[in-house]
């Protein structure tokens, strides 16, 4: 038998394996294949949504 | 002195604290736990009385006792990396990392210590009980008949995980959800289950503690908004968050609550009711924010950025000089 909250239970969403950004160990920032910060850009982060507070992130243990 | 961020490469919210750093001109070292051993090095000697440590990573070598301040972001597992990584290797690197850096005379956001302890959702609970933030009724239990009896008094019940985790085996999310009035309670007995009297909300609020700064931003339910969809998270629509005051009370509360939890960060969730009191949710050490400045524009990546910056105070003096400590 499964506990009572797991019930309530759906698969998780993993965000998009992919993003626009890769980590740039000189800047300590992530940058844009553009080369510009990524965090610079606040449309992008809305629409990617990798700031974005998530149930079920295997990452993010924190919300 | 140096601000030391521990986060995952992915971390683009940390970002947004490092550009701020940056702009100031307040060196910054960031690392992944989980590069230790490899991609991260550490060095530390106790001898003479003395101790003298040093983290390097990505060619910047920075001394453990030169630390102003550490953020504790998303950190990985030391040793999760390694080429051959092992429990007794995460272990070996946790204490030898971990246990350095306590002794840093560093500033903490937060302290280790006090981000386990606040982990807690029932020490919460009590904690916001004692700082006078309404709470709703809420019932832990592995008793079926506790749960049918809370049923009873409080009709209208959510669900959500004791400790925020979501299972892995398969991946899967378990958001706060509605319980059914015809619910069989007979499965509490296979794992500890929190229930909780469901707020009418007309709001969500997100207020995010940084030092004594507080940012608190509101979510308006919207009016076609399914009653049984209770999760913020996973709440269909595009209303947007919003700056919001916060009240003065609630914010005599936080304060409270962050001085005793020894928290130097804190995003509490909080749902307002119809007549406008915030009920206490939860309160997540290490909450995201990114999501709410980019939405509202509110200044909460500097502020972080402000207080990691801040200088660490000065050690204490002691009277026979100052390696003499006076018990």
């Amino acid at each position: 038998m499964q506990p009572f909250a797991l019930n309530y239970a759906r698969p998780a969403v993993e965000l998009e394996a992919t993003t626009p950004y890769v980590y740039d160990c000189g800047q300590q920032l992530n940058v844009l294949m553009d080369g510009r910060v990524a965090a610079g850009d606040p449309a992008l982060l809305r629409e990617l949504g990798t700031t974005t507070s998530t149930a079920g992130s295997k990452t993010h243990f924190d919300d | 002195m140096t601000v030391l961020i521990l986060t995952c490469e992915e971390d683009v919210t940390a970002d947004m604290v490092v550009v701020h750093l940056n702009a100031s001109g307040v060196p910054v070292v960031r690392l992944d736990p989980a590069d230790l051993p490899g991609g991260v090095a550490l060095s530390g000697e106790f001898a003479h009385g003395a101790f003298r440590g040093h983290l390097q990573s990505a060619g910047r070598l920075v001394s453990i006792t030169g630390l102003r301040s550490i953020w504790v972001r998303r950190p990985g597992t030391p040793g999760a990396r390694a080429p051959e990584a092992s429990a007794w290797l995460a272990e070996e690197s946790s204490q030898a990392l971990w246990g350095m850096l306590r002794g840093s005379g560093a500033r903490w956001m937060n302290h280790p210590d006090a981000a386990r302890r606040a982990r807690h959702k029932p020490w919460q609970l009590r904690l916001a009980q004692e700082c006078g933030l309404p709470v709703p009724a809420t019932l832990i239990t592995t008793f079926p008949q506790a749960a049918r009896d809370f049923a009873e008094r409080y009709p209208d019940l959510v669900v959500k995980p004791v400790s925020g985790a979501h299972p892995q085996d398969p991946p899967r999310a378990v958001p706060t959800s509605r319980v059914a009035p015809d619910a069989d309670f007979s499965a509490v007995a296979f794992g500890p289950t929190l229930l909780q009297q469901r707020v009418a909300k007309r709001a969500d609020i997100r207020l995010t503690a940084v030092g004594e700064q507080m940012l608190a931003a509101r979510k308006a339910t919207a009016e076609d908004a399914d009653p049984d969809e209770v999760d913020v998270r996973f709440a269909s629509g595009d209303v947007p968050w919003r700056a919001v005051d916060v009240p003065p009370r609630v914010a005599d509360a936080v304060r409270s609550y962050l001085r005793r939890a020894e928290l130097a960060y804190g995003a509490f969730d909080f749902a307002e009711d119809t007549d406008g009191t915030w009920w206490f949710l939860e309160c997540n050490q290490s909450g995201q924010f990114g999501f709410v400045e980019v939405e509202t524009g509110q200044p909460i990546a500097r502020t972080v950025a402000e207080w990691l910056a801040r200088p660490r105070p000065e050690p204490r003096r002691h009277v026979n000089g100052s390696h003499t400590r006076v018990c």
